[in-house]
């Protein structure tokens, strides 16, 4: 389930995100028509409203379009915009976590480095 | 469309003022939750919206109309929860067959499905139901009449949690294909937060928040952080909640657009959401310290 009640994080952001890692994912290409609203509220039992303003954001963000009675599409720089704001937010944010956390644990920045290149390699074998 | 319109509403109950001047409009086709503590007010303002009680003062309109004892409202309106009777010598099935007279828009395939669903007999009698089976048949009867306003106080009161999910997503899927007004009381609001658009949270019988959902979620941040660091920061700034962890730590929960979230920021303190349950909680605590400041 995408959908963590728990994460405190606004249900429309945690929706906003989904969609952008299924258009990373590549299962929505350009133009590709995504789920509407009802759909989305369907799936995840959420309201509608909250679905929609989810799919808003995207919009506003120039990730996905709308044609008018028809739903809305992924843009042509919708994986561009994605990578973009998830490198300057999200991996940012984990980053400052990570910073912080090795800083309590009094882990050296050797030692860290150290630790990341080690998970690098470990998801490239597999 | 305006379907709910509240002027200063207030009902005097032996005395007490259970709603004090309550002011506020709803708008058609959303749900709505009603959230506030037990003795908020929550009930008494389903019934007056519902036409079963008349308001003391100030003015209440329901699809433009005065609800009480009126017509249009009851024909339009549902209002269900655990107490709801039914006459002694009618069965379930009975039931089932009196609601669909009653109701214009009744719709028969849903009920009949729900009814089998959750394993009723029609034979049975609604007394003999266990509370949480009450609930389970009250609440197909709200499903089903698809009444352009649907109020369901507590509707959860004594479903199983496996129940109570069924009926959370039995209402979306019901909403979505019928969109009409629906209001929830619940003491669950973790457990229907997803389903609603926006939330009315009541304290002392005064409407003490009326926002979407998402705003909710948005109200406010939790800082914890060494209480010697903390504390000062706090003590210019609207504080919602605040307690003491530990040795040495506090937890406090401000506006999320305070000030003290960037300087708590920089101090490297833990800062995250407020789960709108507690939060609710929290904005209508009598204590700033909860249940603590009574073993102080």
């Amino acid at each position: 389930m995408v959908i963590d009640p728990n994460s405190g994080k606004p249900i429309y952001i945690q929706i906003a995100e989904w969609i952008e890692t299924e258009i990373l994912n590549g299962n929505f290409e350009t133009d590709d028509k995504v789920y509407s609203q009802y759909q989305l509220a369907e799936m995840f039992t959420i309201n509608p409203a909250t679905a929609a303003k989810g799919l808003n954001v995207l919009t506003e963000e120039n990730i996905l379009y709308g044609k008018r009675g028809l739903g809305k599409f992924v843009t042509k720089e919708a994986k561009k915009i994605i990578t973009n704001k998830r490198k300057n937010g999200k991996l940012k944010a984990l980053l400052e976590e990570v910073a912080l956390e090795a800083e309590r644990l009094d882990v050296s920045d050797e030692e860290l480095f150290d630790m990341l290149r080690k998970a690098i390699a470990k998801r490239e074998g597999e | 469309m305006k379907l709910v319109e509240c002027d200063n509403l207030t009902k005097r109950i032996y005395g007490n003022n259970a709603l004090d001047g309550i002011t506020f409009t709803l708008h058609e086709n959303k749900i709505t939750g009603l959230i506030g503590r037990n003795g908020a007010g929550k009930t008494t303002l389903m019934k007056i919206l519902a036409g079963y009680w008349r308001e003391t003062s100030g003015t209440v309109k329901v699809f433009s109309e005065r609800p009480f004892q009126n017509l249009i409202v009851s024909a339009n309106a549902i209002y269900v929860d655990d107490q709801m009777t039914f006459h002694q010598s009618l069965t379930l099935g009975d039931i089932l067959e009196e609601a669909e007279r009653f109701y214009p828009n009744w719709d028969k395939g849903l009920a009949e499905r729900l009814f089998d669903y959750f394993s009723f007999h029609p034979k049975s009698k609604h007394d003999a139901l266990s509370k949480g089976r009450k609930s389970t048949f009250n609440m197909i009867i709200g499903l089903a009449s698809k009444c352009k306003l649907t109020l369901f106080d507590e509707p959860t009161t004594g479903m199983d949690a496996s129940v109570r999910k069924d009926f959370y997503r039995a209402l979306l899927k019901d909403y979505l294909a019928h969109p009409r007004s629906i209001i929830i009381s619940s003491h669950h609001l973790e457990e229907i937060e997803d389903v609603l658009e926006e939330i009315i949270l009541i304290d002392e019988g005064k409407v003490f928040l009326y926002q979407s959902m998402d705003e909710l979620k948005e109200y406010a941040q939790g800082i914890s952080g060494k209480t010697d660091i903390l504390k000062p920061l706090l003590d210019d700034v609207e504080v919602i909640y605040k307690t003491e962890i530990g040795a040495g730590n506090t937890y406090a929960v401000v506006r999320a657009n305070s000030p003290v979230i960037e300087q708590a920021r920089q101090y490297g303190m833990a800062i995250g959401p407020v789960a709108p349950n507690d939060l609710c909680i929290y904005l209508t605590a009598k204590h700033k310290g909860g249940i603590d400041d009574v073993f102080k």
